[in-house]
């Protein structure tokens, strides 16, 4: 056979093995699930039967011995012979494993490898023994595989068992058939050895056979395929399969047209020329359209990605032991094909771990009152112009406490934020690099390396990743990805003169602030830039200082008169961006930088702007850790510099700032506080010794704070009002008698000395001056 | 005028690998996908031969044949089953089907052009 022609036949078989092993895999586990159909069993043999005579005609032994010894196993299972054992189902899918790994051999290097299948091959023959009495309705093939090595490209690898030596691979019913109706052909008939023709003969057998054929390229059929075929041709027809680089390359020569387009837009808007105008937007238009095209003959169904999922699902269950069911929904869902390469190994990692630390083993599930089998599911849509998919079990979920526990343990946050952090906010603590909740380190998961991987992963294409679990019910991952990576759109800012793009993924708000008037501009708050967005403390990021436009010294915060600011969005927090002006957003087509600026964690791209100049694309997230102005653990752990405003934000505990009298100042963290009252003194009762007041219903007990403080002076009663703490700890209260409250300040942590082990926690300095920190729980505790 | 060969086979691969055997020794070719889709075809149209594999979804080769020789217009048409086994089983039950012969697969492209000089003489 012409060898181009045998190559175009070796790519053909590639494809239809590949799809047909796909379908081979899913109908066995379905065999394996008891849901499988009544022609599974056929479907199965069908593929396998169809690669091995396929492999074997176009010579291609290793996987045509391969199919065939599963073939036989296969069709011993089909005609009820033997039946399905597990045992059996593994090895099956060791089949499709090993010619699989063939066929990809065979794809990358031409030929199918030399990996030693014979232990498959044995344990395939092995499982075709009949099991007690019952024997096999087809006979197992009498020669041991072993002895049957493929002879030769054509010859049928078992003998047969009838007709000894007069088989030559093919023969007539009717014995007469030969001698009368065949003149003497070019071959002695029936050939005597199953040994191949020479190549030479196949010409010389065509002429023979159809020497009235005209040239044998212009043999195509002749009559019009009929209705039957003709339907399954144009199936054919309206699908063809097209080079990736082609593709890559006409994205971007589109991405070079929508440059191109802006660029004229632009021209057109200054030059008021009505016709180029309106051809103007006639390329606008038409540049829109090709655009989503050209989009969407790279896309693809996420199915394509899932496929090997149930697969996946089935060896890391049984490999753990557990009982797992795969349920998928939106296949369909399409995404561009780089971000599908992306996604592919993070979703691989994500459901490995679903099944290792999420899904319990079927004895802890029916304990907890769940069905012995755990449900997994992977879930795909698009909303507002991105993909959301979701990988759901229905496990044991994340317990929180023990992540803040872990991560506590580890230095990764203090005692402090761990108190104050919401659930929320400790499950994404599992994405920190190196931790790990998982109790024992199994060969699937809890290595601790992984999750934070796949964030950088799915962050590194524009998605963001969300966990959200309830103990004892079940977690979910969702992951946000944008359809494609190509075109974005984008906000365009000033600063410094120099233009930058913003992807309006990151973008919350743009909000003008005006420090002429009398709103509040931009605050400092230890050094660092802040501005209160309604109500809350919102950290500001200076672009131009940040990328050292201007000099730092040049502005000192506060002093602008007049500042655009825009919220934006990074690793689920906000911070402020300072920029000079805000100018438009736009369409941008995303140009990677040089591999020399790849370290600038600010940039995550170029692009060329509608007058030709370049313009950078910011990322938000490495400008957000630059600036270190992300609030959470998260970002945290990530900073360079602790000392920086994130810490300094994190850290902070607002203190009740006591005149205590004699010029002596105490501070009681507010957080311990519960309330804050005056009483009159002459409300003032005396019970068992002690002052109380009748407060809420009930009896408050009251203590002056120099009996707990040593050293204090008496508390002025120069008025007859008293200020009260009260601090309320396991269902009891007491309020203490402070001489005067003067403010409430935060604390500068750092600064904080130790204890003396009394009430007293420390001191540290506020404004200016040291203060002893007083701490009520231990107060409390004493007191009673 | 060339002689026509239709070959039933529903796997892709298999097909081509006949239809370039056949159309380079200069027959014409057309394809089936099954023994349903080949009836259909065959219904309108007669052909000097038929290849057809056994094995097949919708309806096998076996019934193919049946269903063909119940047609006058192809009760004598060569019909060539393609096996996998050479047991006598498949090869007895092909027999009753009232096919012609049957070719082995894999088979080399020179024993498929000799069964199709045999049984279509020139």
């Amino acid at each position: 056979m012409d060898a181009s022609i045998q190559q175009q036949l070796i790519a053909d078989l590639l494809v239809e093995s590949f799809e047909g092993l796909d379908r081979y895999d899913h109908e066995l586990l379905q065999i394996e699930s008891g849901t499988a159909g009544a022609d599974s069993l056929n479907v199965i043999f069908r593929v396998i039967h169809t690669i091995k005579g396929t492999a074997g005609c176009l010579g291609l032994s290793h996987i045509q011995r391969v199919a065939h010894t599963g073939e036989n196993l296969l069709d011993l299972l089909r005609s009820g012979g033997i039946s399905a054992s597990p045992e059996m189902i593994s090895a099956l899918l060791k089949l499709s494993d090993a010619l699989r790994s063939m066929l990809r051999s065979l794809e990358a290097s031409g030929s199918e490898g030399d990996a030693d299948h014979s232990p498959l091959i044995s344990l395939l023959d092995r499982l075709q023994e009949p099991l007690g009495a019952v024997e096999p309705i087809v006979p197992a093939p009498v020669a041991s595989p072993a002895s049957s090595v493929v002879q030769s490209q054509c010859a049928e690898p078992i003998p047969a068992t009838s007709a000894p030596g007069a088989d030559a691979g093919f023969g007539f019913f009717d014995d007469d058939l030969a001698p009368v109706q065949m003149p003497e052909p070019l071959f002695p008939a029936p050939v005597p050895t199953p040994a191949p023709f020479p190549e030479a003969a196949a010409p010389s057998a065509g002429s023979g056979a159809g020497a009235a054929a005209g040239s044998p390229a212009a043999s195509v059929s002749a009559g019009a395929p009929p209705a039957e075929n003709a339907g399954r041709s144009n199936a054919e027809d309206s699908a063809i399969r097209v080079d990736v680089a082609h593709l890559d390359r006409l994205m971007n020569l589109v991405g070079e047209l929508v440059l191109a387009r802006n660029q004229i837009l632009q021209k057109a808007g200054v030059v008021q020329d009505p016709t180029l105008l309106s051809t103007a937007q006639r390329l606008n238009v038409i540049t829109t359209e090709l655009q989503e095209g050209v989009m969407k003959t790279r896309m693809q169904p996420i199915g394509n990605v899932w496929t090997r999922f149930p697969r996946i699902v089935r060896d890391v269950s049984a490999e753990l032991g557990k009982k797992v069911r795969l349920y998928m929904e939106g296949r369909e869902t399409e995404l561009d094909r780089t971000i599908i390469e992306a996604i592919k190994d993070p979703l691989i990692h994500i459901v490995r771990n679903a099944i290792d630390h999420g899904i319990e083993s079927p004895e802890r599930r029916v304990a907890a009152g769940k069905p012995e089998e755990g449900a997994l599911v992977l879930r795909a849509y698009h909303e507002g112009g991105q993909v959301i998919i979701e990988i759901a079990d229905d496990g044991a979920g994340i317990n929180a406490e023990k992540v803040r526990a872990r991560a506590l343990r580890d230095g990764r946050i203090t005692p402090e934020q761990a108190a104050r952090m919401p659930d929320r906010e400790a499950f994404n603590l599992v994405f920190l690099p190196g931790l790990s909740t998982a109790e024992k380190i199994t060969n699937v998961s809890g290595r601790g390396v992984g999750m934070d991987v796949v964030k950088t992963n799915i962050e590194r294409i524009g998605g963001s990743i969300e966990l959200l679990s309830e103990l004892g019910s079940g977690t979910t991952l969702r992951i946000k990805i944008p359809l494609t990576l190509a075109i974005i759109p984008a906000l365009i800012v000033t600063s410094g003169g120099e233009r930058f793009a913003i992807p309006q993924v990151s973008l919350v708000e743009l909000v003008r602030i005006d420090t002429a008037g009398e709103g509040r501009g931009i605050e400092s708050l230890y050094g660092a830039p802040v501005y209160r967005l309604r109500e809350r403390l919102l950290p500001l990021a200076m672009l131009d200082r940040e990328l050292g436009i201007v000099p730092a010294e040049a502005a000192t915060p506060g002093s602008e008169t007049g500042s655009n600011l825009i919220v934006l969005q990074a690793d689920g927090r906000q911070f402020g961006l300072v920029v000079d002006e805000i100018n438009d957003t736009q369409e941008i087509v995303v140009k990677p930088l040089s591999k020399i600026f790849r370290s600038l964690t600010c940039y995550a791209g170029a692009t060329i702007m509608g007058d030709g100049r370049v313009a950078l694309i910011l990322d938000v997230l490495g400008l957000a850790q630059r600036a270190a102005v992300l609030s959470d653990a998260t970002a945290q752990a990530a900073a360079v510099d602790p000392n920086r405003a994130a810490s300094v934000l994190a850290n902070r505990e607002k203190l009740l700032l006591i005149e205590a009298g004699g010029g002596s100042r105490l501070a009681i963290p507010l957080s311990s506080v519960d309330r804050l009252e005056e009483f009159e003194r002459s409300r003032f009762e005396w019970s068992g010794g002690r002052q109380v007041i009748q407060y809420r219903g009930g009896i408050l007990p009251l203590v002056p704070l120099n009996r707990l403080v040593p050293n204090l002076p008496e508390p002025e009663e120069s008025s007859d009002n008293a200020q009260v703490v009260v601090h309320s700890s396991g269902g009891r209260s007491v309020g203490i008698l402070v001489g005067h409250v003067s403010d409430i300040v935060e604390e500068e942590g750092s600064e904080r000395s130790a204890g003396d082990g009394s009430g007293l926690l420390g001191s540290t300095v506020i404004q200016g001056r040291v203060v002893d920190l007083f701490d009520p729980t231990r107060l409390h505790l004493s007191a009673h | 005028m060339p002689k026509t060969i239709m070959t039933v086979d529903d796997a892709l691969t298999m097909r081509k690998v006949i239809s370039f055997t056949l159309k380079g020794a200069g027959f014409d070719v057309i394809e089936a996908q099954d023994g349903v889709a080949a009836l259909g075809v065959l219904k309108g149209r007669a052909v000097d031969a038929i290849i057809s594999d056994v094995n097949m979804p919708n309806m096998d080769g076996l019934e193919l044949t049946r269903q063909l020789r119940q047609l006058p217009a192809f009760a004598r048409t060569p019909i060539i089953l393609l096996t996998t086994e050479s047991d006598p089983e498949i090869k007895n039950r092909g027999r009753a089907a009232g096919a012609t012969g049957w070719i082995v697969k894999p088979f080399q492209p020179e024993q498929l052009l000799a069964v199709m000089s045999r049984v279509l003489p020139a």
